[in-house]
C-alpha cells in the first residue's frame, strides 16, 4: 500500500518535474534518474497489459505489456549514440547529463500519461467497439501521450535553450531521430493490441518489413486506386 | 613540419590516446583560437586515423548487417567487403583529392603547409566519421528489419550525407578559424563562450573571409563529387539481395544518375 503510494507520488512527480511545487513553495520538482527509469517500466507495463486486452487473452497482455516499455528503451538506446555526438559537437558536452535526464523526464512523462488513459481504453474496449477502430482508438492515446511527453520535454529543456540557444537546434534533431526510429520500432513490435482472429504471437511473422515502405505502398495503392 | 609523428604510441595507450583526440576535436578544443596560432590543428594524423578506421569498420559492419540478414542466406563476404570499403571510401578520396586540394590552397594564398592540410583534412575526416559511426546503430537496426534494399540505399545516402554535411561545417569553421589566428596571431579574439567550446559555432558575426570561403567551396566541390563517384565504384556496401555477392560491380552509371533511379525504384 504505502509503495503504492510512493510510486503515484512520483507518477505525479513526473508531470510537474522542472515546475514549481504545488501552491508555488519549495523547490521545482525533482525525481532521480532510477525512479524514473522504474516510472516508464511500470507504467508502460500496465498500459501495454490494458492495450493488449482487447481479445481478453493473459499472454496477449502480457506480451503488449512487455512491449511498450521495450518500444521505449530500444528506441532511445539506438537514437542516443548519434545525439551524443551531435550535442558534443555543437559545444553541448557539459549538459548531456541534463539532457538524458530530460529524455528519460519526458518518458517518464509518457508513460504516465498513457496510464492515465488506460480506463478510457478498457471502457472502449469493453463497450465493443471492432478491432479497427480499437487500433485506432490507440493511436489517438499514443498521439495524446506523445503531446504531453513533448510539452515536458520543452519545459525541462527551456532552461537549457536559455543558456545556450544550440539546444533547440538539438532538440529538434533529436525528434527527428527518436520518431524516425521509433516508428519503425513500432512496426517491428507489431501487434501491440493483437487481432482476437489470430492466435496470440509476439511478433507477426511479416514484421521484419519496413514501416515507411509499408506506408507508402498503401498512399501509392490509394492514389493509383483512385483513378 | 612533420607529418608522421615521431614514436606513433603503439599498444592501447595509443588508441586511447587516438580516441581522446577524437573526442577533444569533437569538442572543439582543438580548434580554439588559441591552440591554431601555430598554423595548424595539433593533432597525430596517423594516431588518429588508426580510430578512424576502426570506426569506420565498425559502421561497415553495421552496413552489412543488411546483407547477413538477407532473405537468400547471409553473405558473410559482403560484410567483410563492406568493413574493407568503408574506410577505403575515405582514405582514397582523401588521397585522390589531396594534391589538387592543396594546390588550390597554395595558388589563393593561404598560408597553411602541407602538413596542415593533412592535418585539418584528417581531423575533418574524424569528425564525418564519428558522426557516422554513431548513426550506426539505426542503420543496423533498420538493416536487420528492413527487406526493401532501396529503402537501406538511400537511408544509407542520408546517414552519409548527414555526416558529410557537419564534417564540412566544420572544415569551414576551422579554416575560417585557422585564417584569423594566423593573420591577427597578436589580437586576442576570445572563444564566444570559453566553458563550452563548440568546433561549428562561427566565432563572430562579421562574414567568412572571401579567401576561406573561395578554397572551402572549391574543396567542397572537388571533395564532395570525388567522394561520391568513389562510393560508386566501391559499390556493392549493402549487397542487393537479388545478386550474388561480387566484390566490385560493372563500371557504369554514375552515383548521380543511380541515386535518381533508387528514388524510383522504392516506389514501384
Amino acid at each position: 500500500m504505502a509503495a503504492s503510494l510512493a510510486l503515484l507520488r512520483q507518477a505525479d512527480a513526473a508531470l510537474r518535474v522542472g515546475s514549481a511545487r504545488p501552491g508555488g513553495l519549495g523547490p521545482p520538482v525533482e525525481l532521480s534518474l532510477r525512479s524514473r527509469l522504474g516510472l516508464i517500466l511500470i507504467f508502460g507495463l500496465f498500459y501495454g497489459a490494458v492495450m493488449g486486452a482487447y481479445g481478453a487473452r493473459p499472454l496477449q497482455m502480457l506480451y503488449s505489456g512487455l512491449k511498450v516499455p521495450l518500444l521505449l528503451a530500444v528506441a532511445s538506446l539506438l537514437s542516443l549514440p548519434t545525439f551524443f555526438v551531435l550535442n558534443t559537437l555543437f559545444g553541448l558536452r557539459k549538459d548531456f547529463p541534463r539532457v538524458v535526464g530530460a529524455l528519460f523526464s519526458a518518458q517518464a512523462g509518457l508513460t504516465v500519461i498513457l496510464a492515465s488513459l488506460a480506463p478510457i481504453t478498457a471502457f472502449v474496449y469493453v463497450s465493443g467497439v471492432s478491432y479497427q477502430p480499437a487500433i485506432l482508438f490507440n493511436a489517438l492515446t499514443f498521439g495524446a501521450a506523445s503531446v504531453g511527453a513533448q510539452a515536458i520535454l520543452r519545459r525541462e529543456y527551456r532552461d537549457l535553450i536559455a543558456g545556450n540557444p544550440a539546444h533547440r537546434l538539438m532538440l529538434r534533431a533529436w525528434l527527428v531521430t527518436y520518431v524516425f526510429v521509433g516508428i519503425q520500432m513500432g512496426w517491428v513490435l507489431r501487434p501491440f493490441i493483437g487481432d482476437p482472429i489470430q492466435p496470440v504471437q509476439f511478433f507477426r511473422e511479416d514484421s521484419w518489413t519496413n514501416a515507411y515502405v509499408a506506408v507508402a505502398e498503401i498512399i501509392l495503392g490509394a492514389l493509383s486506386g483512385a483513378r | 613540419m612533420a607529418i608522421v609523428e615521431s614514436g606513433a604510441g603503439g599498444g592501447r595507450a595509443g588508441w586511447v590516446q587516438g580516441f581522446r583526440d577524437l573526442d577533444q576535436i569533437l569538442r572543439g578544443d582543438r580548434t580554439r583560437t588559441d591552440s591554431l596560432r601555430a598554423g595548424a590543428v595539433e593533432i597525430a594524423p596517423g594516431r588518429l586515423s588508426r580510430v578512424i578506421i576502426a570506426l569506420c569498420m565498425i559502421h561497415g559492419l553495421c552496413m552489412g548487417t543488411f546483407a547477413m540478414f538477407s532473405r537468400n542466406g547471409p553473405a558473410l563476404g559482403q560484410v567483410l567487403a563492406t568493413m574493407v570499403k568503408v574506410p577505403l571510401l575515405f582514405y582514397l578520396t582523401l588521397l585522390v583529392t589531396l594534391p589538387s586540394l592543396y594546390v588550390l590552397n597554395a595558388i589563393v594564398g593561404s598560408r597553411l603547409t602541407l602538413g596542415s592540410v593533412v592535418r585539418l583534412l584528417v581531423a575533418t575526416l574524424g569528425v564525418n566519421v564519428a558522426v557516422l559511426c554513431s548513426m550506426g546503430p539505426i542503420v543496423a537496426f533498420f538493416s536487420v528489419s528492413t527487406t526493401s534494399y532501396p529503402f537501406m540505399v538511400l537511408l544509407n545516402v542520408v546517414v552519409f550525407a548527414t555526416a558529410g554535411f557537419l564534417a564540412q561545417m566544420f572544415l569551414l569553421q576551422t579554416l575560417q578559424r585557422l585564417n584569423i589566428a594566423q593573420t591577427l596571431a597578436d589580437a586576442l579574439i576570445p572563444e564566444p563562450d570559453p566553458d563550452a567550446p563548440s568546433p561549428l559555432r562561427p566565432l563572430s558575426d562579421e562574414f567568412l573571409g572571401r579567401r576561406v570561403k573561395t578554397i572551402f567551396r572549391v574543396w567542397l566541390v572537388v571533395f564532395g563529387l570525388v567522394g561520391a563517384q568513389m562510393g560508386w565504384v566501391l559499390r556493392p556496401f549493402i549487397g542487393n539481395p537479388n545478386i550474388p555477392f561480387t566484390w566490385f560491380r560493372g563500371r557504369q552509371s554514375n552515383f548521380f544518375e543511380a541515386v535518381l533511379q533508387t528514388i524510383g525504384n522504392l516506389f514501384s
